[in-house]
């Protein structure tokens, strides 16, 4: 850049009274570990990198796919062409748009065993992620790290999001203390989404995770927001009041760290010589089938009795074949990665 | 019963060790990874976590590189059967135990290996310069035991560890005598191979053990059992994945249950505080034995330097009629011989005889260690 003061590409935000030259600085020695790298995390890492947030490490276990162009704004037809994973393809594109801050992509699986290598070194947790496993791990971690982290979610036209900074704020249990159940939440493969939904939604993360790292937590927003880009609809819910839920809470009142201590989550099996992966729950839960059968008629065809639901899908030439037991078990098939059957399960069951 | 034989199996386990296993045995005791059932989930989910704890605690890659093994031998084993090639030196310590020296002296005498062996000093010290002379460009592996099992000498492995690697060769550790009881980071360390059982400082039962295999060595490491893996059956030989690749056969995981309870207990206590009480009990042993007629007690003074095992004779009555009378008359358990390690036996001038080994666990008493030295002060005066 032909500019001899590095500041002046972030002259714009360093006007705004909250940040100034101090809070850009800070931004510049701040560090953020992304959690995933798809619709929301593309987002939200543009916004960080443009901002100077100096040091990114964006984390993701897939690879970009046509179906992602439509919403995951950093990646484009050459990434496809060359399979890129998405961790790659996003630091390349952040690369070309500001070469002075650090990213750092990692092509993984964030489970229970690497999450808190991936995150003891940063300053904020964002998460970016398409399943609940691994954001009540983030909270888990978060909060046994005391790192502030912020939560998004997005499907179909509607987006949710808090902000956790612990020992200030309610965290993800308190609100939320357990996961929906597989099948239960639509996933954008099963209920679509609206990209200017996950936009908004994650543009308002990244606002919250500027305020953050410039050292404005005063300003930052201690509601959940809600919001529905079709129906027009915001609301912001008041969840203050749930902070600790009267010391009970299992994670940040109880210090119970369950699913980094792997009591709840997924485990998966490679089945012998099936080209096959199970997908099984430490803790098992009820499956209704006559909704999950609704939600997956849209990709594929399903058949379903009492004691299993059949699904046949074709996911960009390949053939998976997914078997779903009413405790939320599934084996599928047309795969013998454990990572890929990870993804399949996030995709199309929901968890 | 006074038992003192901890550093050649810790003895009692925390009761919720035995609690486990028995809850384990009777509700869960399937076949991990064989069939998909929620027995066999269960049974699975209990390797993976306690895979997930040993990386945790000694801070490896990966939960995956922690290989179950019947004992500390049979880790050594497959790691030193594993990395070794015709024609590499390897180059070992004199204080190391049996399950280090013969499986390196057999590939030496059968002309597969050359073998340099390091000597320690005086108190079982073994010097990081030695090492690094002893290397040659055919260095494929250095073996070094973390603490010596008869003199409890903690060795200085991250410099060790250090310059191994920055000669390209691969380092195991033996971590026999310290795994629970000595803080252990493998990547801090440079330790490419760690080996150690589950049935000593980590309170598990007999018939458990680990590897860690780290990312250097599992680039040539080949295995050393083949069998059953529970998934991709339809591969002729052993599937490449770590744990798999190594881990042949039905794992033992009722024991996997109980070294986890046994970890669970390590952890909540802390490994440098369960030393602390051991080595205590151990220095009050070697004052008041240095203070008596007759007694040489061995390794370095310095309790920071050691683990809580103790090595001494008598000058007038043999170790093993030593730890004949403490059994018979007192019910005291120590052990006395070579304990498995001829050779820094030899290097102390303790060779054929050995020295009486006393070696206190988390739960052995002052009380208790009184009553040896009464024991002992009795059965040796007038001689």
């Amino acid at each position: 850049m032909q500019t001899t003061d590095p500041l002046e590409r972030y002259s714009r935000q360093m006007r705004l009274p909250g940040i100034g030259k101090a809070g850009q600085e800070r931004l510049l020695a701040s560090r953020v570990t992304l959690c995933g790298c798809g619709a929301l995390g593309t987002v939200l890492a543009n916004a960080l990198v443009r901002a100077g947030v100096g040091f990114v490490r964006i984390v993701d276990r897939d690879f970009v796919e046509p179906s992602n162009l439509q919403r995951q704004v950093l990646f484009d037809e050459t990434d496809i062409a060359e399979n890129l994973p998405k961790a790659e393809a996003a630091a390349r594109k952040l690369r070309q748009i500001n070469s002075t801050v650090t990213i750092e992509p990692i092509v993984a699986d964030i489970n229970r065993s690497n999450i808190e290598d991936l995150c003891h070194d940063v300053d904020l947790i964002l998460d970016g992620s398409d399943n609940f496993e691994l954001r009540y791990l983030i909270n888990d971690l978060a909060i046994k790290l005391s790192k502030p982290w912020v939560y998004a979610g997005a499907v179909g036209s509607e987006g949710m999001s808090m902000t956790i900074v612990p020992g200030q704020t309610p965290c993800l249990r308190c609100v939320f203390e357990a996961a929906p159940a597989p099948g239960e939440a639509g996933t954008c493969e099963t209920a679509g989404v609206l990209g200017p939904a996950v936009g908004v939604i994650a543009n308002f993360q990244a606002a919250e995770a500027l305020k953050i790292l410039s050292g404005n937590l005063a300003a930052i927003n201690r509601d959940l927001l809600v919001l529905n880009l079709w129906d027009n609809i915001i609301r912001r819910v008041r969840i203050a009041p749930l902070a600790g839920r009267k010391g009970k809470c299992p994670c940040c009142a109880l210090r119970r760290f369950e699913w980094l201590e792997g009591e709840h989550g997924t485990q998966t099996t490679t089945l012998c010589g099936r080209n096959a992966v199970q997908v099984s729950h430490r803790r098992s839960s009820r499956l209704d089938f006559e909704t999950l059968a609704q939600s997956l008629r849209t990709s594929g065809s399903v058949t379903y009795n009492k004691f299993l639901l059949k699904f046949q899908l074709n996911e960009n030439g390949e053939f998976y074949e997914f078997t779903v037991f009413p405790d939320g078990r599934a084996i599928i098939k047309g795969t013998s990665e454990p990572d890929k059957a990870r993804i399949l399960y996030a995709r199309y069951v929901g968890y | 019963m006074i038992y003192l034989d901890n550093a050649a199996t810790s003895y009692p386990k925390p009761s919720s060790v035995y609690e486990a296993m028995d809850h384990f045995a009777r509700h869960h005791l399937a076949n991990p990874g064989r069939a998909g059932h929620k027995m066999a989930l269960t049974a699975e989910h209990t390797l993976d976590n306690a895979r997930h704890r040993l990386n945790r605690f000694f801070n490896g890659r990966s939960p995956e590189r922690w290989i179950f093994t019947l004992n500390g031998t049979d880790a050594l084993n497959i790691a030193i059967k594993g990395v070794l090639r015709d024609g590499d030196h390897v180059v070992t310590t004199n204080v190391e135990h049996n399950s280090v020296s013969r499986p390196l002296v057999a590939l030496a005498e059968a002309g597969r290996i050359t073998l340099t062996r390091v000597s320690a000093d005086g108190v079982g010290w073994v010097d990081p310069a030695a090492i690094e002379a002893a290397m040659t460009s055919r260095t494929r592996l250095v073996v070094v035991t973390h603490a010596s099992n008869v003199v409890g000498t903690i060795q200085p492995i991250t410099e060790i560890g250090r310059l191994v690697r920055s000669r390209d060769a691969l380092f195991l550790v033996d971590a026999a005598q310290t795994a629970g009881v000595v803080s252990i980071d493998v990547q801090a360390m440079c330790i490419d191979l760690l080996a150690f059982p589950g049935h000593k400082g980590l309170l598990g039962p007999t018939g458990t053990g680990a590897l860690y295999v780290g990312p250097r060595a599992e680039a040539i490491i080949r295995p050393w059992r083949e069998g059953g893996t529970g998934g991709d059956s339809s591969s002729p030989t052993q599937p490449r994945e770590l744990p798999y690749y190594l881990e042949g056969g039905t794992p033992n995981v009722l024991g996997i249950a109980g070294l986890i309870a046994g970890l669970d207990f390590v952890e909540s206590q802390g490994p440098e505080r369960l030393r602390q009480h051991e080595i205590a009990l151990c220095e009050k042993v070697r004052h008041t034995l240095s203070a008596l007629p007759g007694f040489d007690v061995f390794g370095p003074a310095d309790p920071a330097q050691r683990v809580g095992t103790l090595s001494f004779r008598h000058h007038s009555l043999p170790a093993g009629d030593l730890a004949a009378i403490l059994d018979q008359s007192f019910d005291i358990a120590v052990r006395p011989g070579l304990h498995c390690a001829p050779y820094i036996h030899r290097h102390l001038g303790t060779y054929p005889e050995g020295t009486v080994r006393i070696s206190p666990g988390p739960f052995t008493s002052e009380n208790e260690i009184d009553r040896l030295l009464a024991a002992l002060q009795e059965i040796t005066t007038g001689l």
